[in-house]
């Protein structure tokens, strides 16, 4: 949801040329070439963040599919496709293949019986050998697999070289050097950290998961997440406050108010510009800063990322923290399963259909195993990196959109901004967290978590 | 061709004595009223009475907008009682009610009266007027998010995040609503004041009453009925206003341009709390409901009319 929805409020220019065709709500079939489709049609329908996206997935993820069903792509506004699929699915009808935000949702499709097992697709179609075992087991509830993770994603720390050549200052890589980055920003008159929420209020729990994963560390991360460890720990308190201070030291978006403010336009042109020194955000920005750097904005300026700084000793130097943007899973009363099973596996699996997105279109791929023999010379650089190193993380993290329970996480994005503007103590939104998360474990709807040591195994 | 004659004649026959009844029936006016009536109540039943229902039941469920949903009594409602943001919410809305009724009405019946007096380009004021109130709420939101951005507008000038500061945001949102919103008062108020009479005007004039007077004396007793119900208009309104805050803050910062129609959009659709959404409407309805009522008891004493 997160990384779907963010791509199209910040993808403004392509966002004014898909809103027509997602107004109509078209729909378009795919020309399943010579092989002679056989089943019934399936039913796609999905939302892009622009125009361009949407042109490339439909040559190639829907006329270059060659599989026994034709595949109909129907395409959504991004703010109605879940509310438009939740009132088709509960009216007993709806797509082929169901897209959700995420595994919090998942589990309440699944809760109502919308969605297909597909525990006895996995072994037919080697999933365990080509996607990510944590995605799967995110994937999972209650001994079925339920849905796959059609998107991933980690945070990441973006600067702009150029800026920080100038202020002679390098990617931080501990709490020290993050302070001093800011400082030093600060104290030239930048914004150490580009940053707002006026477009997109989850932008809070971006902030929220990365100082939770790398102050407090995934393994207290991951205690808590098991109910081993309550939320009101002092950990994760002083991980609440430290963060609170960044903010009203005006770090993040200049100040608490202007990060109120501050549309995601503003946000990219100020790294471009060098108005601000760095930014936090999420590896989906990949696909939107293209549109602020270097020839396309009419600039000379470049863009970077490296991993974010440890902000505690005992915490490792890199934490990947693990997020599934989106879901799909099959809708239970789909007239063809095996075709919608067989579509979403090509969605998911197809290998050279996927790296060549990620090249032509910065695409966000499936959680595969990709090594550099994956991609072509073409391949961005900084896109080969991440997608080849975050694959073989020796340490990750949890991104609150993937692994925390749908209401925890809701109460996180909502009650931060009390925090920032003191009008909740850090110790009393922990507390609440604790009294959501409780109330959800009990319930059972809190997603699996991997151990935080790594997917290299 | 006899015998097609006679099949006429026969086929004529049957429904000749069917007539007189259907005709007597459709002749009656009470019943044709209600056979026109006919589509009019099945859009509403369809589109007002089902939902109505329904919302009522799912108040009284744990539903979470996927799936079945279980009844647990009046829960929701006892959670609204000791709910921080629902009394937050609610309190926006008495402030926003209390903006509403004063700014544009005031606004709005100076403008109307200040009209009524114009000899030369009445029309063009009216259309000006006007003009906002016909402009999509996202257009409008959109262009005073700009003139009253930090960057590059009044913002920048004052000093001021409008939108971005707490103690700020909510009369920011309430003013660029009554912006667009204000113009409809004065055409309406306008179109009120010019079935008054000119000869009270004149009589007043030759007793010496000066325009003020005239306004109070004359112009706001004669418009009663108009003013009494869009003020009635506004309240219920004010209620259910949603657009300009949810463009311009979705409720932020921190909750401090939350509604109650922004806090029902946010559990229903982002919390999943359909339930606790569904009574929220249920007592947002109420309120509109004791609004009315107290209205129309209020008509009834005083004998007013629209």
């Amino acid at each position: 949801m997160k990384r779907r929805e963010l791509l199209t409020l910040s993808g403004a220019a392509g966002l004014g040329l898909v809103l027509p065709s997602c107004s109509t709500n078209s729909g378009t079939d795919s020309k399943s070439g010579p092989g002679k489709p056989s089943g019934k049609p399936i039913q796609y329908w999905t939302s892009f963040s622009s125009a361009k996206n949407q042109q490339y997935f439909k040559s190639h993820f829907m006329d270059a599919y060659r599989g026994s069903s034709k595949v109909l792509l129907t395409v959504k506004s991004t703010d109605s496709i879940d509310r438009l699929t939740q009132t088709a699915l509960a009216a007993g009808k709806g797509p082929d293949i169901v897209l959700t935000p995420g595994p919090s949702q998942v589990a309440a499709y699944n809760d109502a019986g919308y969605l297909a097992d597909l525990t006895s697709y996995s072994e037919k179609y080697k999933w365990k050998e080509k996607l990510a075992s944590w995605a799967l087991g995110a994937s999972t509830i209650g001994g079925k697999l339920v849905s796959l993770p059609t998107s991933y994603e980690s945070m990441a720390f973006y600067f702009n070289p150029q800026v920080l050549d100038k202020l002679k200052l390098i990617p931080p890589k501990s709490r020290a050097e993050f302070e001093n980055f800011c400082q030093t920003a600060k104290g030239n008159g930048l914004v150490p950290l580009a940053a707002g929420n006026a477009d997109w209020k989850g932008a809070n729990e971006w902030h929220l998961t990365v100082m939770l994963n790398h102050y407090a560390g995934p393994k207290a991360v991951y205690s808590a997440l098991k109910g081993q460890t309550p939320w009101t720990d002092p950990v994760f308190v002083d991980t609440v406050e430290l963060l609170k201070g960044y903010f009203q030291k005006g770090w993040f978006g200049g100040s608490v108010d202007s990060y109120f403010t501050n549309q995601f336009p503003k946000v990219y042109k100020q790294l471009a510009s060098g108005e601000a020194a760095g930014m936090i955000s999420g590896t989906w920005e990949m696909a939107s800063l293209p549109d602020y750097f270097g020839a396309a904005a009419k600039n000379t300026a470049t863009w970077d990322w490296t991993t974010l700084p440890s902000l505690r000793d005992g915490v490792p130097e890199v934490v990947w923290d693990l997020g599934v943007g989106q879901s799909a899973g099959v809708n239970a009363k789909s007239p063809n399963v095996d075709g919608a099973v067989e579509y979403l596996n090509f969605l998911t699996t197809d290998v050279k259909t996927l790296t060549a997105a990620i090249e032509a279109i910065s695409w966000q791929p499936t959680p595969l195993k990709l090594t550099g023999a994956d991609f072509t010379a073409k391949a961005d650089p900084r896109l080969k990196r991440l997608y080849t190193e975050l694959p073989a993380a020796k340490s990750i993290g949890y991104t609150t959109w993937t692994f925390y329970p749908q209401e925890t996480e809701t109460y996180m994005i909502q009650e931060f901004e009390k925090v920032i503007t003191n009008t909740t103590s850090s110790k009393d939104f922990c507390a609440g967290i604790q009294q959501k998360f409780a109330k959800e474990l009990a319930a059972g709807k809190v997603p699996a978590a991997p151990t935080p040591t790594g997917l290299a195994s | 061709m006899s015998t097609a004659i006679t099949q006429l004649n026969g086929s004529a026959a049957t429904p000749t004595a069917a007539r007189p009844r259907w005709r007597r029936l459709f002749r009656d006016n009470s019943v044709k009223g209600w056979v026109f009536m006919i589509p009019l109540i099945v859009v509403n039943v369809v589109v007002i009475l089902v939902p109505s229902v329904s919302a009522l039941y799912y108040s009284l469920t744990d539903w979470t907008g996927i799936g079945g949903a279980h009844f647990v009594g009046l829960a929701n409602y006892a959670q609204m009682f000791s709910d921080a943001d629902f009394a937050n919410a609610l309190w926006h809305n008495i402030i926003w009610t209390i903006f509403f009724l004063a700014v544009p009405m005031s606004m709005g019946l100076f403008g109307a009266y200040a009209l009524s007096r114009l000899r030369r380009f009445a029309l063009l004021f009216r259309v000006a007027f006007f003009i906002p109130y016909i402009v999509a709420s996202v257009v409008s939101a959109s262009i005073w998010r700009s003139l009253l951005s930090e960057d590059t507008g009044f913002g920048k000038i004052l000093g001021i995040n409008f939108l971005g500061e707490r103690q700020w945001a909510l009369g920011s949102v309430a003013f660029v609503n009554n912006w667009a919103w204000w113009g409809f008062l004065v055409v309406v108020f306008l179109a009120s004041m010019q079935g008054i009479s000119p000869t009270l005007y004149e009589a007043a004039a030759l007793d010496g009453a000066g325009p003020s007077r005239q306004f109070f004396s004359i112009t706001l007793p004669s418009i009663r009925p108009t003013f009494m119900f869009l003020g009635l208009m506004t309240i219920i309104w004010s209620f259910l206003s949603f657009d300009y805050v949810y463009i311009l803050t979705q409720g932020g910062p921190a909750g401090s341009t939350e509604v109650l129609s922004t806090l029902l959009y946010r559990e229903a659709f982002t919390n999943l709390h359909a339930g606790y959404a569904s009574a929220i409407g249920v007592v947002m309805a109420a309120i509109s409901g004791v609004v009315v009522a107290a209205y129309l008891w209020i008509r009834r004493t005083r004998d007013w009319d629209i």
